[in-house]
């Protein structure tokens, strides 16, 4: 035990002595929220439309007002050439062109299906997706509105929308990317802390020969691991608390959820990557090849965790994959927890395969530290 | 209940792939003397005595350590001995006084003790005032003995020191050797691995190795009286390539 004290003060004093590295764990969290929790738009705002209106009927006038005053959307032309429209979409001057055809208000009127036409540049498939969702919902506001004036369009806009589909994104009102990003930030620091301090701190006494030094006093391994991994998990934890912390105070969200059964979850989550740090640590043998595997390690695990692309968009190949992904199931039981105050008793799978994977990374991880180093 | 040997090595023999590093070497180290061993680089030194400290295990063949079975009882092994690498193997990122605590704590001896052996230690190397500085702001003559003070915090009966003056002053080495000598006066026993001619000379007994094989065992002075030449250097040049270098 006291062994272990030893060995974790001395891995605190090297981190703190270590200016560069007091910055990047205090700076760094920093930067991620404030730049990707406003660049990474998953919230589309101010998408460019250009409208084509044949029609030019206070239908149709009241169709194209409803676009300009939405905040979703900035219309940049009112085009009068149907033939243009392409050509700015092509441009990209737009990303959304919508078209009212002749004949919209007398169709609507004359209960003969009155349609209109959208032309999306879906080149960035997730914003154009969510656009398109800002838009049904104008378009369905607009026939509600329009049936409520006149009840005789009920049937011929009913038959516009057979199913309607009505997505409420309660727990994120305007899919505000912040709030998505958090647990994205949190996890993504969290693997930092702990694969790649592990690892390289390990990996690091291997080069300068301490390690050896270590391992002829009499401390077990199993004393030299817990005494690598606590300091770093504490860390892991700070950075947690930093990020909850700033994002309360850059952007006033707060966490819903138990505090406490965040953390718990989030130590689940650290030990497979503590171990996978230990792991690495035992196949690299220079700091450099470290960062690698943890490189690859890291850019895998958040490519495959449905936080960039989600899930179901994967080839089932890839998908039965991400099972194996910690971080799949973490991100989960992070946004729940902090949006929606999720207990644990509906986090029972998430947190039964994080166990799993945990139990098994760390139970390699430790027995291949003994058998390499003795 | 003391073992007969301080050190007692049986066939031990290591292997790296095809290549054999030690050679089934046999040999026998008493208490408290100074038993060095001679080779060039690559002769074999570091490997034998990595397995002599349970940091390798040895391909066949034995060793006791103080009494204790490099194989079976490497904890015990562990506990019984100091080593100190041909590396510098403090950490240079801590204070001195931090190195000291680190390794005293991890040896197991109580805050007490550290306080007590800490400053005693720094008292000897003359580093007191100098102890909150970054140990990388060391030279390295002052480096290597502060890694034999804490190779030494717990007082083992066997220090080993494997290659200890490599890249220091010859000041700073003969400041060295006073330290080994004062040790070996204590009953410590010390095995340390050299390449430098001259220091072979201060061992009570030395072994030369060449290609993993013990090739010569004796006091340096009967070394000598058996070739018939005037120094260690002599001899050692004469066995490993059969001619006497004048
Ligand atoms: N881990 C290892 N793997 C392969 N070869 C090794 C290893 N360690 C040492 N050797 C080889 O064994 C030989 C003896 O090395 P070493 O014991 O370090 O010699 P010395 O300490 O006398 O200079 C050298 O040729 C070295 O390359
Ligand atoms: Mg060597």
């Amino acid at each position: 035990m006291q062994q272990i004290l030893y060995l974790v003060q001395k891995e605190f004093r090297q981190i703190f002595r270590d200016r560069f590295m007091v910055g990047f764990l205090f700076i760094v969290p920093i930067i991620q929220i404030f730049v990707l929790g406003n660049a990474v738009t998953t919230n589309v705002v101010n998408v460019k439309v250009v409208m084509h209106d044949a029609d030019r009927t206070p239908m149709s006038r009241d169709l194209i007002g409803r676009f300009t005053h939405s905040r979703y959307f900035r219309v940049v032309a009112v085009e009068d050439d149907y033939t243009a429209l392409t050509r700015i979409l092509d441009r990209g001057d737009a990303s959304l062109a919508l078209v009212i055809p002749r004949h919209f208000q007398r169709d609507a009127v004359n209960r003969d299906r009155p349609a209109v036409q959208l032309l999306v540049d879906a080149l960035d498939g997730n914003s154009s997706g969510i656009a398109l969702g800002y838009v049904s919902e104008i378009v369905q506001r607009y026939q509600a509105d329009a049936v409520l004036r006149d009840p005789a369009l009920a049937a011929p806009m009913a038959g516009t929308h057979r199913a309607e589909l009505e997505p409420r994104y309660w727990y994120n009102p305007e899919l505000e990317s912040k709030v998505y990003i958090i647990p994205g930030i949190m996890a993504i620091l969290l693997v930092i802390v702990t694969i790649f301090l592990t690892s390289m701190g390990i990996v690091r006494e291997k080069e300068i020969g301490t390690l050896e030094q270590l391992m002829v006093t009499p401390i077990r391994s199993y004393q030299l691991i817990v005494g690598k991994i606590i300091p770093f998990a504490a860390l892991g934890f700070v950075e947690m608390i930093l990020v909850m912390g700033f994002v309360y105070l850059i952007f006033g969200i707060g966490i819903t959820g138990s505090i406490p059964l965040l953390f718990a979850e989030a130590m689940l989550f650290i030990f497979t990557t503590l171990g996978l740090g230990i792991l690495i640590s035992t196949i690299a043998e220079t700091q450099q090849q470290a960062l690698f595997i943890g490189w690859f390690f890291m850019i895998f695990a958040m490519l495959l965790s449905g936080f960039f692309i989600p899930i179901a968009n994967m080839p089932p190949s890839i998908q039965a994959i991400t099972y194996a992904n910690p971080v799949r199931y973490f991100l989960i039981v992070l946004r729940e927890i902090y949006l929606k105050g999720t207990g644990l008793s509906d986090l029972i799978p998430e947190t039964l395969s994080m166990a799993v994977i945990s139990l098994t990374v760390f139970t390699a991880a430790v027995l291949r530290f003994r058998s390499t180093l003795r | 209940m003391t073992p007969e040997f301080a050190v007692s090595a049986r066939e031990l023999r290591r292997n790296f792939g095809a290549f054999t590093a030690v050679d089934g070497i046999s040999f026998d180290v008493r208490h408290g003397e100074i038993f060095g061993f001679l080779g060039a680089n690559g002769a074999g030194k570091t490997t034998a005595i990595r397995m002599l400290c349970g940091l390798l295990p040895p391909t066949s063949g034995s060793a006791t350590v103080a009494g204790y079975d490099i194989g079976r009882q490497v904890h015990q092994v562990k506990g019984a001995i100091g080593y100190m690498s041909q590396r510098f193997s403090l950490y240079d990122d801590i204070s001195v006084g931090e190195n000291i605590e680190f390794y005293g704590g991890v040896y197991g001896l109580s805050r007490a003790a550290i306080a007590a052996k800490s400053k005693s230690l720094l008292a000897d190397l003359g580093l007191s005032d100098q102890r909150h500085l970054l140990t990388k702001s060391l030279p390295l003559g002052w480096k290597q003995r502060l890694a034999l003070g804490t190779a030494l915090l717990h007082e083992p009966s066997i220090i080993f020191l494997d290659e200890p003056t490599g890249g220091v002053d010859p000041i700073s080495r003969r400041r060295f050797w006073r330290i080994i000598y004062e040790l070996a006066e204590k009953g410590t026993t010390v095995f340390v691995t050299t390449h430098y001619m001259d220091e072979a000379e201060y061992c009570n007994r030395i072994s030369i190795m060449h290609q993993g094989a013990i090739v010569a065992l004796g006091s340096p002075t009967a070394l000598k009286q058996e070739y018939g030449l005037g120094t260690v250097q002599d001899v050692f040049v004469h066995l490993i390539t059969g001619t006497t270098d004048r």
